[in-house]
């Protein structure tokens, strides 16, 4: 008889929500009246409180990037990174990853509850921003009374926020890895958000915004707008691959009319979305990666930007991602070396195109940690 | 401390911004940014080398040589390093070109193939191994070997100003008679300016 053994982390893991009574302003202008911040920590807080790490959560993310927690049915998104004796080790580091305000996680966003109207926010959540997160995250890093961050470090969306931690806060974040990210969003990136926004405005359940009111749940346009979603963060390469024509075997279609397994796997990745994912949300955080633009308007304002931070950057892409090309990467890096800014860039194969971020390789994990670990002295 | 780090050093002012195409593991430049507070970047195109570099606390670039080097001009950098590297290049002389509008000056070290020991080793028929070419023929990355006349010839013919060179022998000391140079010196170290 087979026996599965599990082995049992002995990772230290804490899940809390952060309220605070007290004005948000957000950076359109708008603000709430209080807030909520859902976090976990991964690890122990050293006496000097020298050992802290921020991770933050790309567009679809939440704050549970590693481990299980009772609840979950999966580990962390970034758990193939953060633990006992991994790239970011448990022993040594203490780990904060914060639900970005605007999410339908646990953070105030969109399903949250307005104090005011008693009703959820909806489609009156103000609009977010990159910004707009990294503030909040000051704030816990504040109540939790932690100094610095030896690393901030995200992917894609996480990793725009990787940057603007290093730029905002200069005189706290002594590294930053911005993974699979860009300065600046691309026309191709807005267009594609766009496409995705519309399928989910369309939906005749979405009532502009207001769905909740209704009773109703604009699942179809939520499940679309994922399933371009997810077409963007692979690439064609691992497609072939993993899929190739092979055509969905009878037994396990989601629906009678799906003829090949990549239909039939967008449509079960979009339901199984559609079901833990909010419209509005989904909205909100196209619309902060639309709007996310750090270089200003040429190239001798980003410069001039990049030369706030004090933090070290380490910038890698991947071959394989579309969504946000190498050279997207490389454009930060050279302008940081032209103001100079330690700053280094690594293009790395990976071979799920831009969700290559996520999944742990043998080079990409040492460069990491290598990073991570050197020491000025 | 081998003479080929000393000459080298000589000419790179303290706090000075430096270009290091080729960078390795990076040692050199952090050896550098240790000694004269350098704000020193490498380029390298070869993935073990990177996570050296990383790992040395080196600021790094992953970039292909082959793909160009007019990309770092306007940068600022006072001076541009090829340490034996200039031979591993598809375009030498395209490179050489260009480096000087990278920064107006350049360190440039090359293996000459004119050093003795290389000509016996072709004189039995064989490609020369010898401690500056360590690789066999099909392992090596060296594609355009030069000898220190070849070398000299290409700066002249390009407007490239030899400002001062240096000879060494295989384990890096400078060679004080440098009158028969292309046969007695396993490596050339130059720096070169426009003319």
């Amino acid at each position: 008889m087979a026996v599965s053994l599990e082995i049992i982390s002995t990772m230290e893991k804490t899940r809390k929500i952060l309220r605070k009574s007290q004005e948000f302003h957000f950076q359109n202008g708008k603000s709430i009246s209080q807030f909520e911040l859902a976090y976990d920590t991964y690890g122990k807080l050293n006496k000097a409180m020298s050992n802290c790490i921020l991770v933050c959560h790309a567009f679809s993310g939440s704050h549970h990037a590693a481990g299980k927690f009772d609840n979950d049915e999966k580990n962390g998104w970034w758990d193939e990174f953060i633990g006992d004796g991994k790239t970011i080790d448990t022993n040594k580091y203490f780990v904060v990853s914060v639900n970005n305000f605007g999410s339908c996680f646990g953070s105030s966003g969109p399903k949250s509850i307005c104090p005011e109207t008693k009703k959820p926010y909806g489609i009156d959540f103000p609009d977010v921003t990159v910004l707009d997160w990294v503030k909040s995250q000051k704030i816990l890093m504040e109540e939790l009374k932690i100094p610095h961050w030896e690393m901030v470090a995200g992917g894609s969306l996480g990793g725009m926020q990787a940057l603007q931690w290093a730029i905002s806060y200069p005189d706290i974040v002594k590294k930053a890895c911005v993974i699979a990210a860009t300065a600046q969003s691309s026309p191709q990136n807005i267009a594609l958000n766009e496409v995705a926004r519309e399928m989910i405005k369309k939906d005749e359940n979405f009532h502009d915004g207001n769905y909740f009111e209704k009773n109703a749940i604009p699942k179809v346009g939520l499940m679309t707008a994922r399933m371009l979603g997810h077409i963007t963060y692979l690439s064609e390469n691992n497609m072939q691959k993993r899929f190739g024509r092979k055509k969905q075997n009878p037994e396990s279609k989601v629906e009678t009319d799906v003829i090949y397994e990549i239909e039939n796997y967008l449509r079960y990745k979009g339901d199984k979305f559609s079901e833990i994912f909010d419209a509005n949300t989904y909205i909100l955080m196209t619309k902060a990666m639309d709007e996310f633009n750090i270089c200003g308007d040429n190239e001798n304002d980003f410069q001039l930007i990049l030369k706030k931070i004090k933090a070290k950057l380490l910038i890698i892409s991947f071959e394989s991602d579309w969504l946000f090309p190498s050279w997207h990467s490389k454009f930060i890096q050279k302008n940081a070396m032209k103001v100079g800014i330690s700053s280094s860039y690594i293009e790395l194969e990976g071979s799920y195109g831009h969700d290559s971020f996520l999944f742990a390789s043998d080079e990409y994990c040492n460069i990491v940690e290598n990073f991570l670990n050197f020491n000025d002295g | 401390m081998m003479d080929r780090h000393y000459q080298i050093d000589r000419w790179i002012p303290d706090g000075s911004k430096i270009l290091d195409l080729g960078c390795g593991d990076g040692s050199f430049l952090k050896d550098l940014s240790e000694k004269k507070e350098i704000t020193g970047f490498g380029v390298e195109n070869d993935f073990e080398k990177i996570n050296l570099c990383i790992k040395n606390g080196v600021s790094v670039l992953h970039h292909d040589i082959d793909d160009g080097v007019k990309e770092f001009s306007g940068m600022d950098f006072d001076i541009t390093i090829m340490a034996s590297s200039i031979q591993c290049v598809r375009n030498p002389k395209r490179v050489l070109k260009d480096i000087l509008k990278v920064s107006k000056r350049c360190i440039i070290t090359i293996p000459n193939f004119g050093y003795w020991k290389i000509r016996f080793g072709l004189f039995n028929g064989r490609m020369p191994i010898s401690k500056r070419l360590p690789n066999k023929w099909y392992e090596t990355k060296n594609i355009h070997l030069c000898t220190i006349k070849d070398f000299e010839e290409l700066c002249l013919n390009n407007e490239l100003k030899i400002i001062e060179k240096h000879f060494l022998n295989e384990d890096g000391e400078s060679i004080k008679n440098t009158f028969l140079a292309n046969l007695f010196a396993a490596e050339g170290v130059y720096l070169v300016g426009s003319r």
